[in-house]
């Protein structure tokens, strides 16, 4: 009893003395996961954490998150599960695109129809949104901007309880669906091109990256070529410019130039990165051919690619690296191995992470190269190929 | 007296069905003139259906209980069913249906949940290589066989027939009905067999239960087959049409509520026409000539006007293959035996999926196969070339052209029988097959790789097989260790983007394996107890890249080890069954780690029929029965997965009544 009563008393002493200090950061709910322990030396300060998202196999329910910490080199993997046992058919089927928002983490999971809001702190879930087959994300202040290829297939619309019903079947087209921040609920659609993948936003405007992924499989077997400009204030459509068949990713690099990258068509057209400029009527250039995988810091983009790409029976690449910066290609040299080059993402200009998807079956591997030397290799989860610092 | 024969005959007959295994004399002679041909191995595992009480309705739940057999199921009534021999993956299984293999070029996969027993005699499963006299050259290039045979309806009167129902759980409903009569020398065989299911089960969906959706299927199966006696020889013709509509229910997935799992159907219609005819022209020399020409169509639509998540695809595929071929036998000198046999077939493949690459497929296989086979001793070596001409539309720049490809292997093998004492038969073989890619590997997967070279498998085993009989009992075992090697497996592997796979030639798996049977039997006074052990061992390594952190783990979805009991009980006109399966643990991937575990699972099977003797409603040899029973699937309500993703059923029920006359 005696012993109790002084604990509380040493326990009221402790508080007051906080109480004079700054506030610090109480523990994260996820501070007891842990992992291979990496070496994250030199990393910038300004970060806490680096997210991977793992995709997972089609129809195999196996999409994951893992994190490594910056303060104690843990990689923890299988985070959302572990953080969120209430659901229990965790994170879902395909996750496809990745981002931070504030002190939350936004996760596109395509085949499960869900876009996963989770609190960066600590992976703990916020909201699932329902989007029919979500691919892609990009936010302004206001709202987050989710492609999705629904209109491939269906198109419908939401009652007051967040149910989606299909309304029109015909139209072959994609959606933009606008989600409010706040309220974590879809505030109207947009129609755009066939099979939209990557979206990015900058001075009052979305560049959606149309592929026509799907519409290359059925007749006429023919690829969309074009981004289409959305205005953020009326939410319309305002230009659709022509660049490269199958287009998949867009960077904005806050300077007025817009980025594009194209998966090629696996025959005769490359992957390669294209540049859209809205200062200048939205003329469109091509930078450079051959990218397996793409990241953007700050102004610049770095690209990997390589020339015998869509040679399947190849047992390894030779990969060549390069950036682009003011639209201008410049040299920057990257050795990467890799049995499949999946992802890449850059957190500072010294410090680059590229994931490998192995057999894409089995799980796959995150490196991180550091001033150009390959630092180390940790176990992920299946295809590997999606990053976000918080 | 003759009426006391068949009385005779027909009890022989009504024994619960899993004793009828070891009534079939698969070994004896065959009837020629004078000279005694003895095919050279026995199959690993057969059963003879005809007169069995409660035999299984499709031939995917006979397979289940052969040991070293994986079938693969994905749940429910019209749920895919394939085969799996020894790790050898189902494309290496070939399926033969009165010596003609059931073939699909497009997916090498037969889906066995299709297959009725309904009319069937025999089914059989050979695990490395059918050594018989004239067998088509097909039957010796396959990896594993599994062989359904009919046999000319036994009539005692002018016609015969059955009507059966079966129903129960899922709102299944099956209705058959088989008529035979005896035209003069010839026999007709008349046979008629409708399902309907619902499909829709209950399923444990993580910390919930849900029903599975879009798992209904309606069927309708004709078919009409002759059978003719002729001096020193018989043929047979069979016109067989099936039509079907089915939902897919698709993977249990994490799925926004609003969106369904799947909303994909399939329409389907088989049609062919195959025939036989065997012939003795000397007591030294035999033919046998076989046919069959089928016309395939199936209509694949994932309807996403209802199911805003799935890719919309609305596919077309027309499959025609016609098929011929001639076996010859020749005694040089009693014991010693060649056969040749030579075959030809020819795959159509028209769709509107994968930019119509309209592939068309020679084949021809040619067998040459030499025996000798004493009583006791047998030997035969064989050796089988095959070459297929493909004829494809790709792409090149200025539009399309017609591509030849040609592939061809070598397939030896030879097979070895020594009966040293009358309890103990020993059977060895060593074999190498190919499997030729299929079209889906080839043109279509969405990036079809025209480049790929056939699979093959490489088998070694031995069979021992003990017997010993004392009064009322009977006791028999079987010991088989093998080896197998596949090389150049094709394995799917996505491209840059998700939705676009290619195919390669890069798997490596080294099997190493071990089935053990025991039997004991009890025959006396209206009682019969039999009482089967299964046991399966197979180690199946991934050899493929040595490099890869994978390299030497278990390939997925096979167990390490399996196995099963089965229990039969006859009374009088009471039969009961017991039957439990049970598979070990298993792994989805290559990756032998938690996440990717599956746990193991034991399902068990019980039925409990009736037969009661008719009175007759004319005069006639045969009595008219009527056969009634229940069975109980899953017993305990197991919740398991063969396949990941796809929950099997619970508990559930099956009725059957049937009248034979």
């Amino acid at each position: 009893m005696k012993k109790a009563t002084l604990l509380l008393l040493c326990g009221a002493l402790v508080f007051c003395a906080c109480r004079k200090d700054p506030v610090p950061e109480p523990p994260s709910k996820d501070a007891d996961l842990t992992g291979q322990k990496v070496d994250v030396s030199g990393f910038p300060e300004s970060a806490r954490k680096l997210f991977v998202l793992n995709e997972g196999g089609m129809g195999a329910n196996n999409a994951t998150l893992d994190f490594l910490r910056f303060s104690d080199g843990n990689y923890v993997t299988g985070a959302f599960k572990k953080m969120n046992p209430s659901v229990g058919a965790g994170l879902g089927d395909v996750g496809n695109d990745i981002a931070v928002q504030g002190d939350e983490l936004w996760m596109v999971v395509n085949n499960s129809g869900l876009v996963e809001v989770v609190s960066a702190k600590d992976e703990t879930e916020i909201a699932a949104i329902a989007v029919p087959t979500p691919r892609n994300l990009a936010f302004d202040d206001q709202y987050a901007y989710v492609t999705s290829w629904a209109g491939a297939y269906a198109n419908g619309s939401y009652d007051e309880n967040g149910i989606y019903t299909i309304t029109d079947s015909k139209n072959p087209k994609g959606q933009v669906y606008r989600i409010d921040l706040k309220t974590k609920k879809v505030a109207g659609n947009v129609e755009v091109g066939y099979q939209p993948e990557g979206v990015a936003c900058y001075d009052g405007k979305l560049y959606v990256a149309n592929s026509g992924g799907i519409s290359s499989q059925l007749p006429p077997y023919a690829y969309d070529n074009t981004v289409s400009i959305i205005d953020t204030k009326s939410f319309k459509v305002t230009a659709t410019v022509p660049v490269q068949v199958n287009l998949k990713y867009v960077y904005a690099d806050g300077k007025g130039n817009i980025y594009v990258t194209t998966l090629g068509n696996f025959w005769d057209v490359h992957s390669g990165l294209y540049l859209l400029r809205p200062g200048q009527g939205n003329a469109v250039s091509k930078v450079a051919d051959y990218v397996s995988a793409s990241a953007l810091l700050g102004d610049t983009v770095y690209c990997i690619g390589t020339e015998t790409e869509f040679d399947w029976s190849a047992s390894s690449h030779s990969y060549k690296s390069w950036s682009v910066q003011g639209g201008n290609k410049k040299d920057w040299t990257l050795n990467v191995s890799a049995k499949t080059l999946y992802g890449l993402y850059a957190l500072d200009a010294d410090t680059f992470f590229v994931s490998d998807a192995g057999d894409y079956f089995n799980p796959g591997t995150v490196s991180c190269y550091y001033k150009g030397a390959k630092r180390w290799s940790v176990d992920a989860g299946v295809c590997p190929g999606h990053f976000a610092v918080y | 007296m003759r009426k006391r024969a068949v009385i005779a005959l027909a009890a022989a007959l009504s024994a619960p069905w899993c004793l009828q295994a070891q009534e079939a004399d698969t070994l004896a002679a065959a009837s020629v003139w004078s000279v005694q041909v003895y095919p050279v191995v026995k199959p690993a595992e057969s059963v003879y259906l005809p007169g069995a009480k409660a035999a299984p309705a499709q031939v995917a739940d006979v397979l289940r209980r052969f040991t070293g057999v994986q079938v693969k199921d994905y749940g429910g009534v019209g749920g895919l069913k394939t085969v799996n021999v020894r790790s050898l993956g189902s494309e290496h299984v070939g399926i033969f249906l009165d010596g003609v293999q059931v073939d699909n070029a497009q997916n090498m996969q037969v889906d066995l949940g299709r297959f009725s027993t309904d009319g069937l005699a025999m089914v059989a499963l050979y695990n490395g290589q059918k050594t018989k006299r004239l067998q088509t050259a097909k039957e010796y290039a396959s990896g594993a066989a599994v062989h359904l045979d009919s046999v000319r309806p036994l009539l005692f009167d002018q016609d015969g027939g059955r009507a059966r129902l079966r129903g129960g759980s899922f709102g299944t409903f099956q209705p058959s009905l088989q008529w035979d009569r005896q035209l003069g020398p010839v026999t007709l065989r008349v046979s008629a067999e409708g399902l309907t299911s619902n499909g829709r089960y209950k399923y444990p969906y993580f910390d919930t239960t849900l029903v599975r959706e879009n798992g209904d299927i309606k069927s309708l199966r004709l078919e009409s087959a002759l059978f003719g006696q002729l001096r020193h020889g018989d043929w047979r013709v069979r016109v067989y049409g099936y039509g079907s509509e089915r939902g897919f229910p698709g993977p249990v997935i994490r799925r926004a509520s609003g969106f369904p799992f799947s909303a994909e159907r399939q329409a389907d219609r088989n049609l062919f026409v195959q025939g036989g005819w065997n012939q003795d022209w000397t007591s030294r020399y035999a033919t046998s000539l076989k046919f069959k020409y089928a016309d395939d169509y199936i209509h694949y639509n994932t309807h996403p006007e209802k199911n805003p998540m799935a890719l919309p695809y609305d596919l077309h595929y027309r499959q025609r293959s016609g098929y011929l071929s001639l076996a010859q036998s020749l005694v040089l000198a009693d014991p010693w035996s060649v056969d040749l046999s030579a075959d030809f077939q020819r795959n159509a493949l028209d769709s509107d999926a994968g930019q119509s690459v309209t592939p068309r497929r020679n084949v021809v296989t040619a067998a040459l196969a030499t025996r000798l086979a004493w009583e006791d001793f047998r030997v035969a070596a064989h050796c089988v070339y095959q070459g297929a001409w493909d004829r494809f539309l790709t792409p090149q720049a200025g539009g399309w052209t017609r591509e030849n490809t040609f592939r061809d292997a070598w397939m030896p093998s030879f097979s070895l029988y020594y009966a040293p004492f009358r309890w103990l038969e020993v059977d060895a073989f060593a074999k190498r097959s190919y499997r030729l890619p299929s079209f889906n590997d080839l043109y279509y997967s969405l990036m079809g790789n025209s480049s790929l070279v056939p699979e093959s498998a490489a088998q070694t085993g031995v069979d021992i097989r003990l017997e010993h009989t004392s009064g009322p009992w009977s006791f028999s075992g079987r010991i088989s260790p093998y080896l197998n090697r596949i090389d150049d497996k094709i394995v799917a592997i996505p491209t840059s983007s998700q939705f676009r796979w290619t195919m390669l030639n890069i798997g490596k798996v080294d099997v190493a394996g071990l089935d053990v049977k025991a039997d004991a039997q009890f025959w006396r006074k209206g009682w019969s107890v039999d009482v089967t052990l299964r046991y399966s061992f197979q180690r199946a390594l991934d050899h493929s890249d040595p490099d890869s952190r994978t390299y030497g783990n278990q390939i997925p979805y096979i167990p390490l080890h399996s196995g099963g009991v089965d229990l039969c009980v006859g009374w009088e006109d009471w039969s009961f069954t017991w039957e439990t399966v049970f598979t070990g643990a298993r792994w989805s991937r290559t990756a032998n780690t938690p996440d990717y575990y599956i746990a193991p699972w034991t399902v068990s099977d019980v039925s409990l029929f009736r037969k009661m003797t008719m009175p007759a409603f004319k005069n006639r040899a045969m009595l008219p029965e009527l056969n009634a029973g229940v069975t109980l699937r899953n017993l305990f309500n197991h919740r398991y997965e063969v396949v990941q993703g796809y929950p099997m059923p619970g508990c559930n029920l099956l009725l059957t009544v049937e009248y034979s006359w």
